[in-house]
Protein backbone atom coordinates (compact mmCIF):
# COMPACT_ATOMS: atom_id res chain seq x y z
CA UNK A 1 0.00 0.00 0.00
CA UNK A 2 2.76 2.25 0.71
CA UNK A 3 4.12 1.93 -2.42
CA UNK A 4 0.75 2.80 -4.32
CA UNK A 5 -0.06 6.09 -1.47
CA UNK A 6 3.84 7.22 -2.70
CA UNK A 7 2.95 6.74 -6.65
CA UNK A 8 -0.52 8.77 -6.28
CA UNK A 9 1.30 11.52 -4.05
CA UNK A 10 4.12 11.68 -6.75
CA UNK A 11 1.64 12.37 -9.59
CA UNK A 12 -0.77 14.69 -7.71
CA UNK A 13 1.22 17.10 -5.43
CA UNK A 14 2.11 19.48 -7.86
CA UNK A 15 -1.78 19.51 -8.31
CA UNK A 16 -3.24 19.98 -4.83
CA UNK A 17 -0.20 22.31 -4.58
CA UNK A 18 -2.04 24.52 -7.32
CA UNK A 19 -5.52 24.54 -6.19
CA UNK A 20 -4.64 24.60 -2.72
CA UNK A 21 -2.35 27.99 -3.94
CA UNK A 22 -5.72 29.22 -5.59
CA UNK A 23 -8.44 28.61 -2.75
CA UNK A 24 -5.78 29.91 -0.44
CA UNK A 25 -5.74 33.16 -2.32
CA UNK A 26 -9.57 33.32 -3.15
CA UNK A 27 -10.92 32.43 0.38
CA UNK A 28 -8.81 34.99 1.57
CA UNK A 29 -9.53 37.60 -0.78
CA UNK A 30 -13.67 36.72 -0.42
CA UNK A 31 -12.88 37.48 3.38
CA UNK A 32 -11.05 40.90 2.93
CA UNK A 33 -14.21 41.70 0.60
CA UNK A 34 -17.10 40.89 2.91
CA UNK A 35 -16.82 44.48 5.06
CA UNK A 36 -17.47 45.99 2.06
CA UNK A 37 -20.26 44.16 1.08
CA UNK A 38 -21.28 44.87 4.90
CA UNK A 39 -21.21 48.26 4.89
CA UNK A 40 -23.50 48.62 1.97
CA UNK A 41 -25.70 46.13 2.29
CA UNK A 42 -28.74 48.20 3.91
CA UNK A 43 -28.94 50.97 1.31
CA UNK A 44 -28.50 48.60 -1.72
CA UNK A 45 -31.25 46.48 -0.58
CA UNK A 46 -33.69 49.34 -0.29
CA UNK A 47 -32.57 50.56 -3.48
CA UNK A 48 -32.46 47.33 -5.80
CA UNK A 49 -34.52 45.42 -3.97
CA UNK A 50 -34.00 42.06 -6.70
CA UNK A 51 -30.51 41.65 -5.15
CA UNK A 52 -31.77 40.27 -2.11
CA UNK A 53 -33.02 37.55 -4.43
CA UNK A 54 -29.93 37.20 -6.65
CA UNK A 55 -27.99 36.87 -2.93
CA UNK A 56 -30.62 34.11 -2.09
CA UNK A 57 -29.80 32.26 -5.36
CA UNK A 58 -26.11 32.44 -4.86
CA UNK A 59 -26.88 31.07 -1.26
CA UNK A 60 -29.18 28.55 -2.31
CA UNK A 61 -31.39 29.56 0.48
CA UNK A 62 -34.76 31.72 1.11
CA UNK A 63 -33.75 33.67 3.76
CA UNK A 64 -36.91 35.85 3.72
CA UNK A 65 -35.62 38.97 5.36
CA UNK A 66 -32.98 37.72 7.45
CA UNK A 67 -30.28 38.55 4.52
CA UNK A 68 -27.42 40.09 7.14
CA UNK A 69 -23.85 40.45 7.63
CA UNK A 70 -24.04 37.17 9.27
CA UNK A 71 -25.38 34.82 6.35
CA UNK A 72 -23.44 37.15 4.26
CA UNK A 73 -20.44 35.23 5.50
CA UNK A 74 -21.69 32.42 3.80
CA UNK A 75 -20.55 33.86 0.48
CA UNK A 76 -17.34 32.76 0.84
CA UNK A 77 -18.14 29.24 1.17
CA UNK A 78 -20.63 28.75 -2.03
CA UNK A 79 -18.90 31.12 -3.96
CA UNK A 80 -18.70 30.03 -7.60
CA UNK A 81 -14.64 30.37 -7.49
CA UNK A 82 -14.50 28.24 -4.13
CA UNK A 83 -17.23 25.46 -5.49
CA UNK A 84 -15.34 25.90 -8.74
CA UNK A 85 -11.62 24.76 -7.65
CA UNK A 86 -12.88 22.35 -5.18
CA UNK A 87 -14.85 20.47 -7.67
CA UNK A 88 -12.14 21.10 -10.58
CA UNK A 89 -9.59 19.52 -7.96
CA UNK A 90 -11.48 16.21 -7.49
CA UNK A 91 -13.28 16.04 -10.68
CA UNK A 92 -9.55 15.63 -12.23
CA UNK A 93 -8.40 13.36 -9.06
CA UNK A 94 -11.14 10.96 -8.81
CA UNK A 95 -11.12 10.30 -12.70
CA UNK A 96 -7.33 9.01 -12.98
CA UNK A 97 -8.42 5.39 -11.78
CA UNK A 98 -9.47 3.65 -13.78
CA UNK A 99 -10.14 5.92 -16.63
CA UNK A 100 -7.45 8.27 -16.85
CA UNK A 101 -4.87 5.17 -16.42
CA UNK A 102 -6.85 3.25 -19.24
CA UNK A 103 -7.16 6.57 -21.76
CA UNK A 104 -3.10 7.01 -21.46
CA UNK A 105 -2.45 3.27 -21.51
CA UNK A 106 -0.45 3.13 -18.31
CA UNK A 107 -3.24 0.73 -16.69
CA UNK A 108 -1.16 -2.30 -18.45
CA UNK A 109 1.90 -1.82 -16.36
CA UNK A 110 -0.13 -0.38 -13.19
CA UNK A 111 -2.28 -3.83 -13.53
CA UNK A 112 1.14 -5.90 -13.93
CA UNK A 113 1.94 -5.04 -10.14
CA UNK A 114 0.79 -7.50 -7.56
CA UNK A 115 -2.08 -5.78 -5.83
CA UNK A 116 -5.62 -6.44 -6.30
CA UNK A 117 -7.75 -3.64 -7.75
CA UNK A 118 -9.50 -3.30 -4.58
CA UNK A 119 -6.06 -2.28 -3.28
CA UNK A 120 -5.29 -0.05 -5.43
CA UNK A 121 -8.74 1.84 -5.65
CA UNK A 122 -8.68 1.59 -1.95
CA UNK A 123 -5.21 3.57 -1.94
CA UNK A 124 -6.02 6.18 -4.69
CA UNK A 125 -9.14 7.28 -2.73
CA UNK A 126 -7.04 7.52 0.81
CA UNK A 127 -5.37 10.40 -0.97
CA UNK A 128 -8.42 11.62 -2.23
CA UNK A 129 -9.88 11.92 1.19
CA UNK A 130 -6.69 13.14 2.67
CA UNK A 131 -6.26 15.71 -0.50
CA UNK A 132 -10.19 16.89 0.35
CA UNK A 133 -9.05 17.72 4.30
CA UNK A 134 -5.92 19.37 3.14
CA UNK A 135 -8.47 22.08 0.69
CA UNK A 136 -10.43 22.18 3.59
CA UNK A 137 -7.76 23.03 6.09
CA UNK A 138 -6.48 25.80 3.36
CA UNK A 139 -9.78 27.27 2.58
CA UNK A 140 -9.83 27.79 6.51
CA UNK A 141 -6.44 29.74 7.03
CA UNK A 142 -7.30 31.96 4.20
CA UNK A 143 -10.36 32.68 5.98
CA UNK A 144 -8.38 32.97 8.92
CA UNK A 145 -5.56 34.95 7.51
CA UNK A 146 -7.68 37.40 6.42
CA UNK A 147 -9.86 38.32 8.73
CA UNK A 148 -6.50 39.06 10.92
CA UNK A 149 -5.60 41.84 8.25
CA UNK A 150 -9.55 43.10 8.16
CA UNK A 151 -11.83 44.28 10.76
CA UNK A 152 -15.20 43.62 10.33
CA UNK A 153 -18.13 44.19 12.94
CA UNK A 154 -19.37 40.59 12.59
CA UNK A 155 -19.45 38.68 15.36
CA UNK A 156 -17.71 34.87 14.29
CA UNK A 157 -18.14 31.84 15.21
CA UNK A 158 -15.63 29.25 15.03
CA UNK A 159 -17.86 25.72 15.95
CA UNK A 160 -20.07 27.53 12.75
CA UNK A 161 -17.14 27.71 10.51
CA UNK A 162 -16.07 24.23 11.23
CA UNK A 163 -19.30 22.98 10.77
CA UNK A 164 -19.98 24.93 7.84
CA UNK A 165 -15.91 22.81 6.58
CA UNK A 166 -17.76 19.83 7.99
CA UNK A 167 -20.76 19.97 5.29
CA UNK A 168 -18.33 21.18 2.44
CA UNK A 169 -16.20 18.63 2.70
CA UNK A 170 -19.22 16.04 3.08
CA UNK A 171 -20.19 17.58 -0.83
CA UNK A 172 -16.57 17.17 -1.54
CA UNK A 173 -16.93 13.41 -0.70
CA UNK A 174 -20.56 13.53 -2.55
CA UNK A 175 -19.03 14.80 -5.87
CA UNK A 176 -15.94 12.58 -5.84
CA UNK A 177 -18.05 9.50 -4.98
CA UNK A 178 -20.10 10.25 -8.01
CA UNK A 179 -16.86 10.94 -9.98
CA UNK A 180 -15.32 7.75 -9.25
CA UNK A 181 -18.62 5.77 -10.35
CA UNK A 182 -18.27 7.49 -13.73
CA UNK A 183 -14.67 6.96 -13.80
CA UNK A 184 -14.91 3.21 -13.06
CA UNK A 185 -17.25 2.47 -16.07
CA UNK A 186 -15.21 4.74 -18.61
CA UNK A 187 -11.99 4.41 -20.72
CA UNK A 188 -11.67 7.72 -21.31
CA UNK A 189 -10.87 10.36 -18.84
CA UNK A 190 -12.03 13.44 -20.94
CA UNK A 191 -15.62 11.79 -21.01
CA UNK A 192 -15.76 10.74 -17.75
CA UNK A 193 -14.75 14.26 -16.78
CA UNK A 194 -17.08 16.41 -18.75
CA UNK A 195 -20.08 13.86 -17.42
CA UNK A 196 -18.84 14.83 -13.91
CA UNK A 197 -18.56 18.53 -14.75
CA UNK A 198 -22.27 18.13 -16.22
CA UNK A 199 -23.91 17.21 -13.32
CA UNK A 200 -22.03 19.52 -10.70
CA UNK A 201 -23.20 22.29 -12.83
CA UNK A 202 -26.69 21.32 -13.50
CA UNK A 203 -26.37 20.66 -9.55
CA UNK A 204 -25.34 24.86 -9.41
CA UNK A 205 -27.86 25.67 -11.91
CA UNK A 206 -30.98 24.02 -10.11
CA UNK A 207 -29.97 25.48 -6.95
CA UNK A 208 -29.68 28.54 -8.46
CA UNK A 209 -33.11 28.55 -10.15
CA UNK A 210 -34.92 26.75 -7.18
CA UNK A 211 -34.58 30.47 -5.53
CA UNK A 212 -36.86 32.25 -8.83
CA UNK A 213 -38.40 29.64 -10.51
CA UNK A 214 -41.03 27.89 -8.17
CA UNK A 215 -40.65 24.46 -10.82
CA UNK A 216 -36.95 24.14 -10.29
CA UNK A 217 -37.86 23.79 -6.66
CA UNK A 218 -39.55 20.35 -7.05
CA UNK A 219 -35.84 19.10 -8.71
CA UNK A 220 -34.34 20.96 -6.00
CA UNK A 221 -33.71 17.91 -4.12
CA UNK A 222 -31.60 15.57 -7.08
CA UNK A 223 -28.65 18.50 -6.74
CA UNK A 224 -25.72 18.32 -4.57
CA UNK A 225 -25.98 21.64 -3.12
CA UNK A 226 -29.56 21.12 -2.05
CA UNK A 227 -27.67 19.41 1.15
CA UNK A 228 -25.03 21.89 1.06
CA UNK A 229 -26.33 24.84 3.41
CA UNK A 230 -23.60 26.76 4.88
CA UNK A 231 -26.11 29.90 4.93
CA UNK A 232 -28.24 27.97 7.26
CA UNK A 233 -25.47 26.47 9.62
CA UNK A 234 -23.77 30.30 10.26
CA UNK A 235 -27.42 31.91 10.61
CA UNK A 236 -28.25 28.74 13.30
CA UNK A 237 -25.19 27.21 14.37
CA UNK A 238 -27.34 23.81 14.02
CA UNK A 239 -25.51 20.72 12.81
CA UNK A 240 -26.91 19.45 9.04
CA UNK A 241 -27.20 16.13 9.96
CA UNK A 242 -29.88 15.10 7.50
CA UNK A 243 -27.90 16.84 5.05
CA UNK A 244 -24.24 15.42 5.75
CA UNK A 245 -26.22 11.86 6.18
CA UNK A 246 -27.67 12.15 2.40
CA UNK A 247 -24.08 13.10 1.29
CA UNK A 248 -22.38 10.48 2.54
CA UNK A 249 -24.76 8.07 2.01
CA UNK A 250 -24.30 9.14 -1.65
CA UNK A 251 -20.90 9.05 -1.23
CA UNK A 252 -20.46 5.74 0.49
CA UNK A 253 -22.74 4.40 -2.19
CA UNK A 254 -21.33 5.75 -5.11
CA UNK A 255 -18.16 4.25 -4.03
CA UNK A 256 -18.53 1.34 -3.20
CA UNK A 257 -20.39 0.50 -6.83
CA UNK A 258 -17.58 2.12 -8.03
CA UNK A 259 -14.78 0.12 -6.43
CA UNK A 260 -16.86 -3.04 -7.42
CA UNK A 261 -17.43 -1.98 -11.16
CA UNK A 262 -13.62 -1.34 -11.55
CA UNK A 263 -12.67 -4.59 -9.52
CA UNK A 264 -14.68 -7.08 -12.16
CA UNK A 265 -14.47 -4.99 -15.68
CA UNK A 266 -12.48 -6.04 -18.86
CA UNK A 267 -9.77 -3.58 -19.21
CA UNK A 268 -9.09 -2.84 -22.85
CA UNK A 269 -6.29 -0.35 -24.10
CA UNK A 270 -6.48 -2.02 -27.28
CA UNK B 1 5.47 -28.50 -14.04
CA UNK B 2 2.93 -26.59 -16.24
CA UNK B 3 3.32 -22.91 -15.48
CA UNK B 4 0.59 -21.41 -17.85
CA UNK B 5 -2.22 -23.72 -18.38
CA UNK B 6 -5.04 -22.63 -20.80
CA UNK B 7 -7.70 -24.80 -21.87
CA UNK B 8 -10.65 -23.91 -24.18
CA UNK B 9 -10.12 -19.90 -23.61
CA UNK B 10 -12.53 -17.33 -25.87
CA UNK B 11 -13.16 -13.72 -25.43
CA UNK B 12 -15.23 -12.02 -27.75
CA UNK B 13 -15.38 -8.23 -28.30
CA UNK B 14 -18.88 -8.06 -29.32
CA UNK B 15 -19.78 -8.88 -32.26
CA UNK B 16 -15.71 -9.59 -33.05
CA UNK B 17 -13.92 -12.56 -32.36
CA UNK B 18 -10.60 -11.95 -29.85
CA UNK B 19 -9.78 -15.42 -29.56
CA UNK B 20 -11.37 -18.70 -29.87
CA UNK B 21 -11.00 -22.25 -27.69
CA UNK B 22 -7.19 -21.75 -27.18
CA UNK B 23 -5.58 -24.52 -25.69
CA UNK B 24 -2.24 -24.12 -24.46
CA UNK B 25 0.87 -25.28 -22.06
CA UNK B 26 3.94 -23.73 -20.87
CA UNK B 27 6.19 -26.01 -18.83
CA UNK B 28 8.30 -24.90 -16.15
CA UNK B 29 11.69 -23.51 -17.43
CA UNK B 30 11.02 -23.30 -20.94
CA UNK B 31 11.31 -20.48 -23.63
CA UNK B 32 7.89 -20.67 -25.50
CA UNK B 33 7.38 -18.71 -28.81
CA UNK B 34 3.93 -17.52 -29.16
CA UNK B 35 3.91 -16.49 -32.73
CA UNK B 36 1.09 -14.83 -35.16
CA UNK B 37 0.56 -12.15 -37.25
CA UNK B 38 -0.68 -8.59 -36.31
CA UNK B 39 -4.41 -8.75 -34.70
CA UNK B 40 -3.96 -12.54 -34.66
CA UNK B 41 -5.25 -12.62 -30.93
CA UNK B 42 -1.48 -12.98 -29.29
CA UNK B 43 -2.46 -9.36 -27.16
CA UNK B 44 -5.63 -10.80 -26.18
CA UNK B 45 -4.43 -14.27 -24.85
CA UNK B 46 -1.69 -12.42 -23.06
CA UNK B 47 -4.20 -9.73 -21.38
CA UNK B 48 -6.11 -12.67 -19.83
CA UNK B 49 -3.23 -14.04 -18.69
CA UNK B 50 -2.61 -10.90 -16.45
CA UNK B 51 -5.82 -10.69 -15.06
CA UNK B 52 -6.65 -7.72 -17.22
CA UNK B 53 -9.44 -9.15 -19.52
CA UNK B 54 -12.35 -12.25 -18.29
CA UNK B 55 -12.34 -14.54 -20.71
CA UNK B 56 -15.84 -15.79 -22.43
CA UNK B 57 -15.07 -18.98 -21.73
CA UNK B 58 -12.97 -21.05 -21.53
CA UNK B 59 -10.07 -21.49 -17.89
CA UNK B 60 -6.29 -19.90 -17.90
CA UNK B 61 -4.25 -20.79 -14.88
CA UNK B 62 -0.41 -19.48 -13.92
CA UNK B 63 1.01 -21.92 -11.16
CA UNK B 64 -2.12 -23.55 -10.41
CA UNK B 65 -4.27 -20.19 -9.50
CA UNK B 66 -6.89 -18.94 -11.26
CA UNK B 67 -5.91 -16.08 -13.57
CA UNK B 68 -8.89 -13.60 -13.27
CA UNK B 69 -9.60 -14.71 -9.64
CA UNK B 70 -5.94 -14.98 -8.48
CA UNK B 71 -4.55 -12.28 -10.12
CA UNK B 72 -2.45 -10.26 -7.61
CA UNK B 73 -1.50 -13.50 -5.78
CA UNK B 74 -0.01 -14.77 -9.34
CA UNK B 75 1.52 -10.86 -9.97
CA UNK B 76 4.04 -11.68 -7.26
CA UNK B 77 6.33 -14.25 -9.61
CA UNK B 78 5.24 -12.24 -13.05
CA UNK B 79 6.82 -10.13 -14.51
CA UNK B 80 5.19 -8.68 -17.88
CA UNK B 81 6.18 -6.41 -20.52
CA UNK B 82 2.97 -5.06 -22.66
CA UNK B 83 3.34 -4.75 -26.24
CA UNK B 84 2.21 -1.32 -26.27
CA UNK B 85 4.09 -0.02 -23.19
CA UNK B 86 2.91 3.61 -21.53
CA UNK B 87 5.34 4.15 -18.96
CA UNK B 88 4.40 7.50 -16.39
CA UNK B 89 5.91 10.65 -17.62
CA UNK B 90 7.92 11.04 -14.12
CA UNK B 91 8.89 7.38 -14.13
CA UNK B 92 13.24 7.63 -13.85
CA UNK B 93 15.03 4.53 -13.95
CA UNK B 94 15.75 4.85 -10.71
CA UNK B 95 12.40 6.07 -8.89
CA UNK B 96 10.82 3.29 -11.01
CA UNK B 97 12.54 0.76 -8.96
CA UNK B 98 11.69 2.65 -5.96
CA UNK B 99 7.83 2.92 -6.38
CA UNK B 100 7.32 -0.64 -8.20
CA UNK B 101 10.14 -2.05 -5.15
CA UNK B 102 7.85 -0.72 -2.65
CA UNK B 103 4.58 -1.56 -4.52
CA UNK B 104 6.10 -5.39 -4.79
CA UNK B 105 7.77 -5.31 -1.17
CA UNK B 106 10.94 -6.30 -2.95
CA UNK B 107 14.14 -4.76 -2.75
CA UNK B 108 14.93 -4.26 -6.59
CA UNK B 109 17.98 -1.76 -6.28
CA UNK B 110 20.58 -4.20 -7.14
CA UNK B 111 19.30 -6.12 -9.93
CA UNK B 112 17.40 -3.05 -11.23
CA UNK B 113 20.73 -1.19 -11.47
CA UNK B 114 22.43 -4.08 -12.81
CA UNK B 115 20.21 -4.28 -15.71
CA UNK B 116 20.51 -0.81 -16.22
CA UNK B 117 23.89 -0.87 -17.06
CA UNK B 118 23.20 -4.05 -19.30
CA UNK B 119 20.72 -1.75 -21.38
CA UNK B 120 23.05 1.38 -20.95
CA UNK B 121 20.13 3.02 -19.88
CA UNK B 122 20.61 6.43 -17.65
CA UNK B 123 18.72 5.89 -14.04
CA UNK B 124 18.09 9.56 -14.20
CA UNK B 125 16.28 10.86 -17.30
CA UNK B 126 12.54 10.48 -16.98
CA UNK B 127 10.39 8.66 -19.63
CA UNK B 128 8.79 11.84 -20.75
CA UNK B 129 12.61 12.62 -22.48
CA UNK B 130 13.10 9.00 -23.47
CA UNK B 131 13.22 7.78 -26.58
CA UNK B 132 10.79 4.69 -27.79
CA UNK B 133 13.95 2.57 -27.68
CA UNK B 134 14.90 3.75 -24.09
CA UNK B 135 11.57 3.23 -22.79
CA UNK B 136 11.31 -0.41 -24.37
CA UNK B 137 14.47 -0.98 -21.95
CA UNK B 138 13.09 0.49 -18.94
CA UNK B 139 9.76 -1.62 -19.06
CA UNK B 140 12.26 -4.75 -19.87
CA UNK B 141 13.87 -3.55 -16.75
CA UNK B 142 10.75 -3.38 -14.84
CA UNK B 143 9.64 -6.82 -16.11
CA UNK B 144 13.04 -8.55 -15.29
CA UNK B 145 13.76 -6.53 -11.57
CA UNK B 146 12.27 -8.58 -9.37
CA UNK B 147 13.49 -11.83 -10.74
CA UNK B 148 10.27 -13.43 -11.69
CA UNK B 149 9.38 -16.82 -12.39
CA UNK B 150 7.50 -16.11 -15.19
CA UNK B 151 8.30 -13.15 -17.94
CA UNK B 152 5.35 -12.77 -20.38
CA UNK B 153 6.54 -9.77 -22.86
CA UNK B 154 4.41 -9.06 -25.49
CA UNK B 155 6.84 -8.22 -28.60
CA UNK B 156 9.46 -7.18 -26.67
CA UNK B 157 12.11 -6.20 -29.26
CA UNK B 158 9.70 -3.83 -30.71
CA UNK B 159 12.00 -0.29 -30.92
CA UNK B 160 15.42 -2.19 -30.03
CA UNK B 161 18.60 -2.26 -31.51
CA UNK B 162 20.14 -5.53 -32.52
CA UNK B 163 22.57 -5.51 -30.09
CA UNK B 164 20.13 -4.48 -27.12
CA UNK B 165 17.60 -7.66 -29.18
CA UNK B 166 20.92 -9.91 -28.65
CA UNK B 167 20.97 -8.62 -24.69
CA UNK B 168 17.37 -9.51 -23.85
CA UNK B 169 18.05 -12.64 -25.47
CA UNK B 170 20.62 -13.19 -23.38
CA UNK B 171 19.13 -12.09 -20.27
CA UNK B 172 15.97 -14.09 -21.09
CA UNK B 173 17.97 -17.25 -21.29
CA UNK B 174 19.98 -16.30 -17.76
CA UNK B 175 16.46 -16.23 -16.32
CA UNK B 176 15.77 -20.19 -17.52
CA UNK B 177 18.46 -21.31 -17.02
CA UNK B 178 18.01 -20.69 -13.50
CA UNK B 179 14.31 -22.38 -13.46
CA UNK B 180 12.11 -19.45 -14.71
CA UNK B 181 9.42 -19.72 -17.47
CA UNK B 182 9.61 -17.03 -20.48
CA UNK B 183 6.15 -16.43 -22.60
CA UNK B 184 7.72 -14.63 -25.62
CA UNK B 185 5.08 -13.17 -28.59
CA UNK B 186 6.20 -12.15 -31.42
CA UNK B 187 5.27 -11.68 -34.91
CA UNK B 188 8.92 -11.93 -35.94
CA UNK B 189 9.87 -15.44 -36.48
CA UNK B 190 13.61 -14.99 -36.68
CA UNK B 191 13.83 -14.11 -32.70
CA UNK B 192 11.57 -17.09 -32.10
CA UNK B 193 13.69 -19.39 -33.73
CA UNK B 194 17.11 -17.58 -32.39
CA UNK B 195 15.56 -17.73 -28.69
CA UNK B 196 12.33 -20.44 -28.28
CA UNK B 197 12.21 -23.90 -27.51
CA UNK B 198 8.71 -24.09 -28.63
CA UNK B 199 6.23 -22.46 -30.09
CA UNK B 200 2.48 -22.09 -30.59
CA UNK B 201 1.31 -20.16 -33.75
CA UNK B 202 -1.70 -18.48 -33.36
CA UNK B 203 -3.59 -17.15 -36.03
CA UNK B 204 -7.74 -15.65 -36.35
CA UNK B 205 -7.78 -15.95 -32.68
CA UNK B 206 -7.06 -19.94 -33.38
CA UNK B 207 -3.83 -21.61 -32.49
CA UNK B 208 -2.47 -23.88 -35.69
CA UNK B 209 0.70 -25.49 -34.73
CA UNK B 210 1.91 -26.12 -30.87
CA UNK B 211 5.35 -27.73 -31.67
CA UNK B 212 8.55 -28.03 -30.83
CA UNK B 213 11.23 -25.76 -32.79
CA UNK B 214 12.92 -29.11 -33.57
CA UNK B 215 9.28 -30.73 -34.94
CA UNK B 216 8.78 -27.45 -36.57
CA UNK B 217 12.10 -27.35 -38.30
CA UNK B 218 11.52 -31.44 -39.06
CA UNK B 219 8.73 -30.01 -41.39
CA UNK B 220 10.15 -27.34 -42.49
CA UNK B 221 10.77 -27.80 -46.30
CA UNK B 222 13.98 -26.65 -48.69
CA UNK B 223 13.73 -24.05 -51.10
CA UNK B 224 15.11 -25.38 -54.37
CA UNK B 225 16.31 -23.20 -57.39
CA UNK B 226 16.93 -25.11 -60.48
CA UNK B 227 18.14 -24.05 -64.04
CA UNK B 228 17.77 -26.09 -67.00
CA UNK B 229 20.03 -26.51 -70.11
CA UNK B 230 18.78 -24.68 -73.65
CA UNK B 231 14.61 -25.57 -73.72
CA UNK B 232 14.76 -28.70 -71.44
CA UNK B 233 12.55 -27.05 -68.73
CA UNK B 234 9.35 -26.69 -70.61
CA UNK B 235 9.16 -30.61 -71.58
CA UNK B 236 10.22 -31.76 -68.22
CA UNK B 237 7.32 -32.96 -65.55
CA UNK B 238 7.58 -31.96 -62.16
CA UNK B 239 8.02 -34.69 -60.01
CA UNK B 240 5.97 -34.92 -56.87
CA UNK B 241 8.45 -34.41 -54.27
CA UNK B 242 8.84 -30.77 -55.80
CA UNK B 243 6.07 -27.56 -55.09
CA UNK B 244 7.37 -25.60 -57.97
CA UNK B 245 6.35 -21.91 -57.75
CA UNK B 246 8.04 -19.71 -60.41
CA UNK B 247 8.79 -20.68 -63.85
CA UNK B 248 10.93 -18.25 -65.72
CA UNK B 249 12.36 -19.22 -68.73
CA UNK B 250 15.33 -22.31 -67.90
CA UNK B 251 14.75 -21.42 -64.47
CA UNK B 252 12.37 -23.14 -61.53
CA UNK B 253 12.17 -21.80 -58.37
CA UNK B 254 10.16 -24.14 -55.71
CA UNK B 255 10.16 -25.67 -52.26
CA UNK B 256 11.40 -29.72 -52.14
CA UNK B 257 8.38 -31.23 -50.08
CA UNK B 258 10.32 -34.70 -50.23
CA UNK B 259 13.16 -36.37 -49.20
CA UNK B 260 16.61 -34.85 -49.89
CA UNK B 261 17.66 -38.48 -51.42
CA UNK B 262 15.00 -38.44 -53.85
CA UNK B 263 15.40 -35.45 -55.12
CA UNK B 264 18.96 -36.18 -55.25
CA UNK B 265 18.47 -39.09 -57.87
CA UNK B 266 16.34 -37.31 -59.78
CA UNK B 267 18.23 -33.97 -60.34
CA UNK B 268 21.36 -36.64 -61.55
CA UNK B 269 19.16 -37.46 -64.66
CA UNK B 270 18.02 -34.29 -65.62
CA UNK B 271 19.99 -31.87 -68.20
CA UNK B 272 20.75 -29.83 -65.35
CA UNK B 273 23.21 -26.25 -65.46
CA UNK B 274 22.90 -25.29 -62.09
CA UNK B 275 20.93 -26.14 -59.17
CA UNK B 276 21.02 -24.37 -55.43
CA UNK B 277 19.23 -25.91 -52.45
CA UNK B 278 18.78 -23.95 -49.31
CA UNK B 279 18.25 -25.31 -45.44
CA UNK B 280 15.27 -25.91 -44.64
CA UNK B 281 13.00 -22.48 -44.14
CA UNK B 282 10.51 -22.01 -41.12
CA UNK B 283 9.51 -18.78 -42.90
CA UNK B 284 8.09 -20.64 -45.43
CA UNK B 285 6.59 -23.26 -42.98
CA UNK B 286 5.20 -20.14 -41.15
CA UNK B 287 3.98 -18.72 -44.29
CA UNK B 288 2.10 -21.70 -45.41
CA UNK B 289 0.17 -22.05 -41.84
CA UNK B 290 -1.52 -18.51 -42.29
CA UNK B 291 -2.25 -19.41 -45.98
CA UNK B 292 -3.62 -22.93 -45.39
CA UNK B 293 -5.84 -20.81 -42.17
CA UNK B 294 -7.04 -18.55 -44.93
CA UNK B 295 -7.67 -21.15 -47.81
CA UNK B 296 -10.01 -23.01 -44.76
CA UNK B 297 -11.48 -18.95 -43.70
Amino acid sequence: MRGLLRKTLLETWVQLLLFGSALLLVAGLLTMMLPQLEEGLNQVLVTLPFVRKFIQALLGDDLGANINSQSLQAIIWVHPTILALVWAQEIVFCTRVPAGEIDRGTIDVLLSWPVSRRKLFCAESMVWLASGVWLCLILLAGHVVARQVVVSSTSHSWRSVLLVLGNLYSMYAAVGGVAFFISSLSDRRGRAMATVFGLVLASFLLNFLAQFWPSAEILAPLGVLNYYRPAQILATGSVPFADVAILWGVAVCAWVVALETFARRSICTL
Amino acid sequence: MEVISVQQLSRHYGQRRGIDAVDLSVKSGEIFGFLGPNGAGKTTTIRILLGLLKPSHGTSRIFDLDCWAQSATIKQQVGYLPGDLRLYPWFTGNNALKVVGQVRGQELQSHGRELLKRFHLDGSVPVRKMSRGMRQKLGIMLALAHKPQLVILDEPTSGLDPLMCDELYRCLRERAAEGATVFFSSHTLSEVELLCQRVAIVRSGRIVANESMEELRRQAHRAVMLRFRGDAAKSIETPDFLEIEERTGQVWRGELIGTTTQFMAWAATQPLEDLAVSPPSLESLFRRYYEREEELA
